[in-house]
């Protein structure tokens, strides 16, 4: 990355969190196809989880994080709902999935370096795939509502998300000469880490790289392996200080660096100048800066996968491989938990997981560090989950305290 | 939008209102900077290199090159289900290689598209099932 390609978007601007954060309890929900369950109930149930694995009553929370660009939200309000409390618990809508997953410690660090907060939890759900059959809610609506997008690209169908993605990835192909079986290796090692992990939705079910070039195309260059589930899931976790943590039940897991960059261009992907480039080329420097650590230091690594592309230019973005050169570099078992170069997504991500937007990434790093992931990496220390969210890309480093 | 006419495009709407117009006459236009003649795209109130908000719709060549392209081979879309499979992409103008014009491929196999394949604007209608209205719109094809 030269500084003359870079004025094509930002890095924000975030506090060091000096060691203020620490992650001390996680929780998942059943991750599922359509279900019937609402958004609620299934945040709910992510919630009750977290606080048993770290060990906390629903009084104990003092602040709670959601989604406020997603309907349905479990606030503050639904929380003293479920639980039956009526404590004050402060809240904030910039929580939750994608970006957000990584940011959210930023949000409440000095709240929690100050002692105004005590424990926090971060909250993610969706029920897509309940409401799959209506259309509503789900990832395309807000394009074809977007009016530039309605009115320059949906009438030519270059909409939904997955025509966006296939344009990129082609322009990557022909850019770098990125093949088939580059996309198809982040896929099947995706599906080889779900079939290993008790709680995704795609554990039952088998994906060779020969499977993966005997599928069909969904949208030419992608098929449908290349692209994210649609699920209903969500996920919590707790955040409090490391001295806080220290005195719970599990072990400490430390937020290192958060990171945060943008694309100039918005959501307007076709405009975007640096086509093939995500905005991890911003956020993921200054996360690393923030944590003293360099891509090499990085033993696991989650990021937010709606199309196998998007993982791939993370990965060069981040530089973990220079740019172009990501297809080589995750070829074959490079990804694999057990003895890959960079063990990724050993959770199988939104493509095999779930599609809880990036909450269960971070979930699954922080089993990572503590030693008790499905899918082991040995002796992990330094994880990093990495957002993504069309206009913005976001950077978390944990590390094991 | 009028929900009624998805996917047509809102042409009444000020914000691309001289894209559909310049199309009904079968002319490709796009927002330029009176000031500084730089195209700006997607348009804007304020030229994004000079900050003049004169940036009147311009008639340009309709001539470009491929940047890249999709071939949409299953119905994500209800609406677009009759046309599978279709070709849809960006085309880089001529005049300004950084305008990508959001585009269908007319007239061509999939398989004879390439990156950088010269193309020229052709204009056609955009007809939908269970829907009446008609826009005409530009589409490239490539140049023989």
């Amino acid at each position: 990355m030269t500084t003359a390609s870079a004025d094509w978007g930002s890095a924000s601007e975030i506090d060091d969190l000096a060691g203020a954060v620490a992650i001390a309890g996680v929780g998942e929900a059943d991750h599922t196809q359509a279900s019937g369950r609402t958004a609620h109930a299934i945040a709910a149930q992510a919630v009750e989880r977290a606080l048993a694995d770290a060990g906390l009553a629903p009084r104990d929370v003092d602040g709670i994080l959601f989604s406020g660009g997603i309907g349905d939200a479990f606030d503050a309000r639904a929380f003293h709902a479920h639980f039956g409390t009526s404590h004050e618990l402060w809240e904030s809508p910039r929580g939750g999935g994608m970006v957000w997953a990584a940011t959210a410690p930023a949000t409440v660090a000095e709240a929690l370096r100050s002692g105004k907060l005590r424990h926090v939890l971060n909250v993610f759900s969706v029920s897509w795939a309940t409401q799959r059959p209506q259309m509503v809610g789900g990832p395309g609506q807000f394009h074809a509502e977007e009016r530039y997008k309605a009115s320059l690209e949906v009438p030519f169908g270059w909409f939904p998300q997955p025509v966006y993605f296939a344009t990129i990835a082609r322009r990557h192909m022909i850019e770098f000469g990125t093949q088939p079986e580059q996309l198809g290796a982040i896929a099947v090692t995706c599906r080889r880490h779900a079939n290993l992990h008790p709680g995704a939705v795609m554990r039952e079910k088998k994906l060779s790289l020969a499977d993966y070039l005997a599928r069909p195309m969904l949208v030419d260059p992608l098929r449908v392996e290349d692209c994210c589930l649609i699920s209903d899931g969500g996920g919590a976790y707790l955040m409090t200080t490391p001295e806080r943590a220290r005195d719970l039940r599990r072990p400490v897991v430390l937020v290192a660096g958060v990171g945060e960059g943008r694309s100039a261009t918005g959501l307007y992907w076709a405009q975007q100048r640096e086509f093939t480039s995500t905005p991890q080329v911003f956020s993921a420097p200054a996360a690393f800066a923030m944590a003293d650590v360099t891509p090499r230091d990085v033993d696991v690594l989650a990021l937010y996968d709606p199309f196998t592309i998007v993982a791939l230019m993370q990965i060069e973005d981040m530089g973990f491989c220079k740019k172009g050169e990501g297809g080589a570099f995750v070829e074959g078992d490079a990804l694999a938990f057990d003895g890959g170069r960079l063990p990724y997504n050993t959770h199988g991500g939104l493509l095999s997981h779930a599609y809880v937007l990036g909450i269960s990434h971070v979930i699954e790093i922080v089993r990572q560090l503590r030693g008790e992931a499905a899918a082991q990496v040995r002796d992990a220390e330094i994880a990093v989950y990495g957002g993504y969210t069309g206009h913005l890309a976001s950077t978390l480093v944990l590390r094991r305290a | 939008m009028k929900a009624a006419d998805f996917p047509l495009p809102d042409t009444e709407w000020e914000g691309t209102r001289g894209f559909w117009e310049a199309a009904a006459r079968e002319q490709l236009a796009i927002p330029r900077c009176a000031a500084c003649a730089r195209f700006q795209w997607y348009p804007r109130e304020r030229c994004r290199a000079c900050g003049e908000s004169e940036l009147p719709w311009t008639v340009v060549s309709g001539h470009g090159t491929l940047f890249s392209w999709a071939v949409v081979r299953r119905a994500l879309v209800p609406a677009f289900a009759d046309k599978l499979p279709y070709v849809t992409g960006l085309v880089a103008l001529a005049e300004d290689a950084a305008v990508r014009v959001v585009t269908n491929l007319v007239d061509c196999a999939p398989e004879a598209l390439r990156a950088e394949l010269p193309v020229r604007v052709v204009f056609r209608p955009l007809v939908f099932p269970n829907v009446t209205r008609r826009v005409i719109a530009p589409m490239f094809t490539p140049i023989a």
